[in-house]
């Protein structure tokens, strides 16, 4: 029991609530009006779409593939919302038929992925530019191609990313119940284990009859939905629709998945913790920002605490390797002696 | 040269689909083939191709460099400001060359030394760099550039400006080196197989450094080009080159799973990308999907060459199976003349 609890102390997963106590903690030291707890809560709406994005991302990466066309899908369903809106639509209408855009963003790229032999990178860099020309284009064409884009959405919209129940903003939620679906689909379900089968090693996969394909097609569309998501937040946020919306999203985002403890190799990574690493990256940016930091230095804070954290763990490892090695030689040594003495 | 050996080389393929995409467009526009509008697309491409030289580096490694266009950003706002704080031409290109240089080193060490997987190491830096440029200037822009660095945009030779032949020499040089010099070679066979160069006695991590380094300093020689002929420097300088440098190399045949491509590759791909953005104008298409042309044309080539690779393989295979069905009925009929002469 105690070598169990011992165990799960020591997981990655710990490492991240430890490291974000601490950074909460340092920071209500330094500037006690940070720990005012609806503050914090309400924060969390500033960050809330690189989670979205982030957490399905965790799948991708476990499948050793990547979505760097994440940011494009979000300016992509911003820019739809706006010209359906703008057109007539009910603007929820609107956001849903935008959802559905971001599914099948996705889905083109899990098909291109799925049935080639063309690396996630390349694809999703030729959709990426495919899907942010598309935004701009018909940005361009609407007329909404500006630094304004379609602005003054309605406030029904709008209380999406404002509204709250209590002191727990909307945004919040649908991070949260998007993670508890996403945990039970990655942790629960014979889908989720394939995911970590592909990654580890997809002949084997393949061999053991899972049907690769369709996993990759519905775990890039997953990728997609929460791209979707993102962008529909972000424009509930700012309240108009931009095709270039959430532009540089994508690299708090791969620096969450992997600060979380997936390895861009594929086979490791939890919700858990991407969702911790994604609050520990927030706070950090908010932190610093609360201290006065400007948003380009913490740029590179982020940047810099994304290589230290790899470079340490794959240092760890590799001191961990060493010590087996010395073990096991050490072992062989000892029973050659006793092979010798008993002789 | 055989013809299915011809279309197997990408380059080729997009070398054609290249001319007759411009001889199409000048048919339909004849004002496309004019001297003026070919050289200006010539040297609207510049900066791409010499950054796609350097990306180009890094892939044959098997690796993928997504900081070169904030070096690019970083070495553009320092030949700026030691432009402006009165110090010579030639000293301050070379202090550029040296913040490239010096930037890409650091990705070298992380890769090479620390393990750091490409993606991640580079994914660090480009926050950590493009923070860095946007401290050195305090986020605006470098809007008064001394004129004697314009002044080279402004020379030609032959009718064509000196960065043009610059250019041309660069990847007539690089490309020549690279089939020429044995260290060179070591690109290729870390691409193609890293822990069998390590044994066949190739300095792998050196390799990988200088492909880094290497990377690091086109991406400063474009930022010079840059300079030179844009006149100031917007915080955006590089944003989003990395990206299309990728697709440039990719496009040209550079295989990302390395081992695969030459400098001739870069050209082809930058040109076609770059050419992609001035041509809509003259079909009278919007700039706006410019974006979106350019990632269909990625995507439509990186699967054609999928196909044809498909095709090939199964050619080849029933070419085996065929050989194999001969040299099964010849040995059956040796057995039956065998028997018969036993018998």
């Amino acid at each position: 029991m105690s070598r169990k609890l011992l165990a799960w102390l020591k997981t990655w997963e710990m490492v991240l609530v430890v490291l974000f106590v601490v950074e909460i903690l340092s920071f209500g030291k330094l500037n006690p009006a940070f720990l005012n707890v609806e503050n914090l809560f309400f924060s969390t709406s500033n960050f809330a779409y690189i989670l979205l994005a982030a957490l399905p991302m965790t799948l991708v990466i476990i499948t050793g593939g990547i979505d760097i066309s994440i940011a494009s899908i979000m300016g992509l369903t911003s820019i739809v919302i706006g010209v359906l809106w703008q057109s007539g639509t009910n603007v929820f209408v609107a956001t849903g038929i935008a959802l559905l855009v971001g599914v099948l963003a996705g889905v083109i790229n899990g098909l291109l992925v799925a049935n080639t032999d063309i690396q996630p990178l390349v694809i999703t860099l030729g959709t990426l530019f495919l899907f942010s020309g598309i935004a701009t284009g018909v940005a361009g064409s609407t007329g909404a191609a500006g630094y304004e884009g379609i602005s003054g959405l309605p406030a029904s919209f709008a209380a999406i990313a404002g509204g709250s129940i209590g002191i727990v903003p909307y945004p919040l939620l649908i991070v949260l119940a998007f993670a508890a679906v996403l945990f039970v689909v990655l942790h629960l379900t014979h889908f989720g284990r394939s995911l970590y089968l592909i990654g580890v090693n997809v002949k084997a996969a393949r061999y053991t009859g899972i049907d690769v394909k369709k996993t990759l097609v519905i775990a890039y569309a997953i990728g997609g939905f929460g791209s979707g998501l993102a962008g529909a937040l972000l424009t509930s946020y700012a309240t108009s629709a931009r095709s270039d919306l959430g532009n540089n999203a994508l690299l708090p985002t791969l620096t969450a998945v992997v600060l979380g403890g997936a390895s861009i190799l594929g086979g490791s990574g939890t919700i858990i913790g991407t969702l911790l690493a994604g609050f520990l990256l927030g706070f950090l940016k908010l932190g610093l920002m609360a201290m006065g930091v400007t948003n380009d230095l913490s740029q590179v804070v982020i940047g810099t605490v994304l290589v230290v954290v790899v470079a340490l763990k794959i240092l760890i490892s590799r001191l961990n390797q060493y010590r087996m090695d010395r073990r096991a030689l050490k072992q062989q040594e000892e029973t050659r002696k006793g092979v010798v003495l008993s002789a | 040269m055989n013809f299915r050996r011809l279309v197997r080389n990408q380059e080729t393929v997009v070398a054609l689909i290249f001319i007759a995409l411009v001889l199409i467009i000048g048919v339909i526009n004849p004002h496309f083939l004019k001297m003026a509008s070919l050289t200006s697309m010539l040297n609207n491409s510049l900066i791409l191709i010499v950054v796609s030289v350097g990306e180009m580096f890094v892939i044959l490694t098997r690796g993928i460099d997504v900081s070169v266009g904030a070096i690019m950003g970083l070495s553009a706002v320092i030949l700026g400001v030691t432009l402006n704080a009165g110090m010579s031409l030639p000293l301050a290109i070379l202090l550029a060359l040296a913040t490239g240089t010096a930037a890409g080193m650091v990705n070298g060490v992380g890769i090479a030394v620390f393990d750091v997987p490409p993606i991640i190491m580079t994914l660090g830096t480009l926050g950590i760099y493009r923070g860095l440029m946007l401290i050195i200037t305090g986020g605006s822009w470098i809007e008064t550039i001394p004129h004697n660095i314009k002044a080279i945009a402004e020379l030609k030779i032959l009718g064509i400006g000196a960065f043009a032949w610059m250019t041309l020499a660069v990847v007539l040089l690089t490309t020549w080196l690279l089939y020429r010099l044995r260290q060179a070679r070591y690109f290729y066979a870390v691409g193609d197989n890293e822990e069998g160069a390590y044994w066949a006695g190739i300095p792998v991590k050196m390799t990988l450094f200088v492909a880094y380094t290497l990377a690091g300093v086109f991406s400063a020689l474009g930022a010079i080009i840059f300079v030179s002929r844009i006149g100031f420097i917007p915080m955006q300088t590089g944003s989003g080159i990395e990206l299309k440098a990728i697709a440039a190399t990719v496009l040209g045949g550079v295989n990302l799973m390395g081992g695969v491509g030459t400098p001739i590759s870069a050209l082809i791909g930058g040109l076609f990308l770059a050419t992609v953005d001035s041509v809509l104008v003259f079909l009278k298409v919007p700039a706006f999907w410019n974006n979106a042309v350019a990632g269909a044309i990625l995507l439509i080539v990186v699967t054609i060459d999928f196909r044809i690779r498909q095709m090939m393989e199964d050619q080849q295979r029933a070419i085996r199976a065929q050989s194999r069905i001969d040299n099964a009925t010849l040995s059956q009929s040796q057995m039956t003349v065998e028997e018969a002469q036993s018998s």
